[in-house]
């Protein structure tokens, strides 16, 4: 009885497979329906999100060193098409790492290093926009997603740029310009200059992981447009929340408050 | 590129460039001018949109009417801040009190650091003191009611999950809140107690609970922000204060400085204003430029 039962229920689940071979088109494993969504149906990125890689110590392949553990780097074709001068400023930049680079100082990382710093961010969402407050300094950036332009004036230098997203099904497509060029790109030096333009493809793999990449085209560093890509997991801690992390303060902050003496 | 910057940010006399910009109309809407007295709002039933969560919808951008964010108490060009006790003034225990007066007394001469604003370095606004600086939107999500300031952030939890253990000390503290009709009631703990609430060393200490009260009009057009804060370390009883809000639209004039928004770039579509991107510490020019230690251009962090 047992033998026989457990043969029928193998061929029940044989004979449910066939069928869903049969009627499911080739896509990847994941169930579309299944992402959270806003009621206009578009994907939902709420929540806390952070990337697990290691690509803000390098972005390019790295052995393992003093202060980055090694990586096999997040960018297709391994390395940044520099052009001559801009590689010797990376060059620059990185011998002297532990002092230059702006995160030391809780600057605003920019974009798209904000989107893979090793700390969290959390995307508020309506169908207007896309807001993503981090936790590290105080930056806060908008992606629009109301049929916005970029502003005609596209010369004052933002740290975070200035984001238009629209949708291509349910991948979110953000187009980013008008940049300073004070931001790095990581630890290790890596750069842009102010005619940075970012286009953004944030797009779901699960309820859980966002799969993210940045095309970065900038004809003052770059000999060509070239593509990093980092996928983001959602923070799912029972306690996890965002703290304030404004980090700038704490070179003065012990001057305060006031104390009883 | 960096002059621009400077420009939004400000050196020194800020307040007077801002005024000075927004004396010239940039635009068609109306001219926002200051209040010197202003109306209660009673508190009760919520008669206007309901976000998909049940929150009352009042996001947009909003300033203070008042326009003093020097002194929190000078009833000069604005009422006290102060709204009990009535005679307007912070109840400060002595300690507290000879600090503060300390604070003004250098002020104008920092010989050591400690006389500086916190915000002339680019620090959070605070609680309560964000209020009353430049113009912030309130934008609302699913569970959170998020603040964005000029300088800094608040994202008030509305979920009924409890607050951060006491020892985590926050310059904009950490908000827990809810809805009660119109009334957006919010507790505060962990501020750090570390911004002030003017350039008068007004200050709350670490272990303060303030118990915030937004009152919103039933057309939205405005609220009041009521704050009572209990901290006995600091005070010699509890005390409130009320600041007056109006909400700002597209009918309204930008002025950089209470209304700091620029038209989005919209073709074809009605008039529709936006927020840009505001930095400080990054422009190395906080307002406090030439005081003892400002500005500070080493690395901060190790990490």
């Amino acid at each position: 009885m047992k033998t026989f039962y457990n043969c029928f229920a193998g061929t029940l689940r044989t004979a449910t497979l066939v069928v869903m071979l049969a009627v499911t088109p080739a896509v990847p494993a994941f169930a579309a329906d299944d992402i959270p969504r806003l009621p206009s149906g578009r994907p939902d990125f709420s929540g806390i999100w952070q990337t697990n890689s290691p690509a803000d110590y390098d972005l390019e392949p790295h052995a393992g060193r003093r202060d980055a553990p090694p990586g096999a780097g997040v960018i297709e074709g391994g390395f940044i098409p520099y052009l001559p001068a801009a590689l010797e400023q990376r060059q620059r930049n990185f011998e002297r790492r532990a002092e230059l680079d702006p995160r030391l100082k809780c600057w605003v990382l920019g974009v798209p290093r904000s989107v893979y710093y090793p700390a969290p961010f959390q995307i508020f969402q309506r169908d207007r926009d896309l807001t993503l407050l981090h936790q590290f300094g105080h930056q806060v950036r908008t992606i629009h997603t109301n049929g916005t332009l970029h502003p005609v004036d596209q010369e004052q230098g933002f740290f975070l740029g200035d984001s238009r997203g629209h949708w291509e099904g349910d991948t979110l497509v953000v187009d980013v310009v008008d940049f300073i060029d004070i931001p790095w790109l990581d630890r290790a030096g890596n750069h842009h200059s102010d005619k940075l333009h970012v286009l953004e493809r944030w797009k779901y793999l699960d309820n859980n992981t966002i799969e993210y990449r940045a095309t970065l085209e900038d004809p003052k560093a770059y000999s060509r447009p070239w593509t990093l890509q980092v996928d983001l997991q959602r923070n799912r801690d029972p306690n996890a929340q965002l703290i304030e992390d404004y980090c700038f303060t704490l070179e003065y902050e012990q001057y305060y408050p006031p104390k009883k003496d | 590129m960096r002059s621009k910057i400077t420009v939004w940010l400000g050196l020194g006399l800020v307040a007077l460039a801002a005024a000075a910009m927004a004396a010239e109309p940039t635009g068609t809407g109306q001219r926002f001018t200051r209040e010197i007295s202003f109306p209660l709002i009673a508190e009760g039933k919520w008669p206007g949109r309901q976000l998909r969560d049940g929150q009352p919808d009042v996001e947009g951008f909003y300033s203070n009417t008042i326009g003093n964010h020097s002194n929190w108490t000078n009833p000069g060009r604005a009422p006290s801040r102060v709204t009990d006790p009535a005679d307007g003034q912070i109840p400060y225990q002595p300690w507290a009190r000879a600090k503060q007066e300390e604070f003004v007394a250098n002020f104008d001469n920092p010989t050591r650091p400690e006389y500086i604003e916190p915000l002339a370095r680019c620090a959070p606004g605070g609680v309560p003191k964000s209020f009353v600086w430049h113009g912030f939107e309130i934008r609302q999500f699913p569970g959170y009611v998020v603040l964005l300031f000029d300088s800094g952030s608040r994202a008030i939890h509305l979920d009924g999950k409890p607050h951060l253990p006491d020892k985590v000390k926050l310059w904009n503290a950490d908000s827990r809140g809810r809805w009660e009709g119109n009334t957006l009631v919010v507790e505060v703990r962990n501020s750090n107690g570390k911004a002030q609430l003017g350039r008068k060393g007004d200050f709350i200490g670490p272990n303060a609970v303030i118990n915030e009260r937004y009152i919103f009009a039933p057309d939205g057009g405005r609220f009041n922000y009521v704050a009572t804060v209990t901290d006995p370390e600091t005070f010699t009883r509890p005390w409130t204060s009320t600041i007056p809000v109006k909400r700002f639209t597209e009918k309204d004039e930008p002025d950089n400085w209470n209304y700091w928004v620029v038209p989005a770039n919209l073709p074809g579509k009605p008039l529709l204003h936006e927020h840009v991107e505001r930095i400080c510490v990054e422009n190395n020019g906080p307002f406090g430029g030439g005081a003892v230690g400002v500005p500070f251009d080493g690395p901060v962090i190790a990490r």
